[in-house]
């Protein structure tokens, strides 16, 4: 059996989208049995988006997993966001993991937002002022969550969804100087200590879509402006 | 502001519409040439693309706003990619 799987990120709903994706997702439910977000729901992250998000996302006919994004916590509101998509049957992940029954198979999902730092060798670290050991601490916290969530999920197949990138190849078309704040390393690392089928991610909107792991995990960048999509589809086998 | 470099110009053109709530738009570039202000990037709406000028005309009143912004049309979602 195979496990077939939506995905898009940065769909950045506003009233002037109102009705506009919901129909462009009309028929999903013949084309994927989970439906996976990247984060960036919304433009400006308040309550008001978080209800046309939820409307907009209501009564699909398959699962719904959900991560935020940093413009969902512009407006201090990412809490009420969360748990309007919830009332709406939408599993909204934070650093934990959820598994889903897909055709006979248990897809494990770990899922957050994940945040920034930079790569490998061109990264910012735990030193100096407290801003500065604040941001890296982050970071590293999610990563470690992330780490224990699949660790412990027991399931078939494992899929990672972040709205930071865990890569630098998938942010090929982004400048080079802003790489620290579309994501870090350490998320990377975290996976690939534990294993997963894929990384799912969204932020870089000028990116490209698909890229590797140091580790060999396929990553892809599935933000709606690099897709030009309503969303993605991907196709995990069976076999493992 | 006649006297200040054309990339602090561009600088605080970026901030305010990565930062005014009309917009909160992070992925437009902005490049300043002479007495014109360049926008370019893209949005999935008219009225983002339209506001983001007036946002660059406030934060820049002096330049010509040339809006190169393209509306992007979202397709369908395509082929499934096998992993």
């Amino acid at each position: 059996m195979k496990a077939h799987i939506a995905a898009v990120g940065d769909i950045h709903l506003g009233e002037d989208l109102r009705g506009k994706y919901r129909a462009q997702v009309a028929g999903i439910e013949h084309r994927a049995d989970v439906f996976l977000i990247a984060g960036d729901l919304t433009r400006h992250g308040t309550v008001k988006e978080g209800r046309l998000v939820a409307e907009e996302f209501r009564d699909l006919q398959i699962p719904v997993v959900a991560v935020l994004g940093n413009h969902d916590y512009h407006s201090d509101a990412e809490e009420e966001i969360a748990d309007l998509l919830r009332d709406v049957g939408i599993t909204v992940l934070d650093d934990n993991s959820t598994v889903i029954d897909c055709n006979g198979m248990r897809l494990g999902i770990v899922g957050g937002k994940g945040f920034g730092g930079g790569f490998a060798g061109k990264c910012a670290s735990e030193f100096g002022e407290p801003e500065i050991k604040a941001f890296v601490r982050h970071t590293k916290a999610i990563a470690d969550r992330w780490r224990i969530a699949l660790k412990e999920l027991d399931a078939d197949h494992k899929i990672v969804l972040s709205h930071y990138s865990p890569v630098k190849d998938t942010l090929e078309g982004e400048p080079k100087e802003i790489y620290p704040f579309l994501g870090s390393y350490l998320l990377a690392e975290a996976v690939d200590s534990v294993g997963a089928d894929l990384i799912l991610h969204g932020h870089a909107h000028l990116g490209t879509e698909k890229g590797n792991t140091p580790g060999g995990i396929r990553v892809r960048n599935v933000a709606m402006p690099v897709l030009r999509r309503a969303y993605a589809c991907y196709c995990l086998d069976g076999a493992g | 502001m006649t006297d200040e470099a054309p990339q602090y110009v561009a600088a605080r053109v970026q901030q305010a519409l990565a930062e005014d709530e009309r917009t909160h738009e992070l992925g437009i570039r902005v490049d300043v040439r002479g007495d014109q202000l360049f926008l370019r990037g893209q949005v999935p709406a008219q009225e983002r693309r339209e506001i983001i000028s007036t946002v660059a005309s406030e934060a820049a009143p002096d330049l010509k706003v040339r809006n190169e912004i393209n509306v992007v049309e979202v397709r369908d979602p395509g082929e499934e990619e096998a992993l």
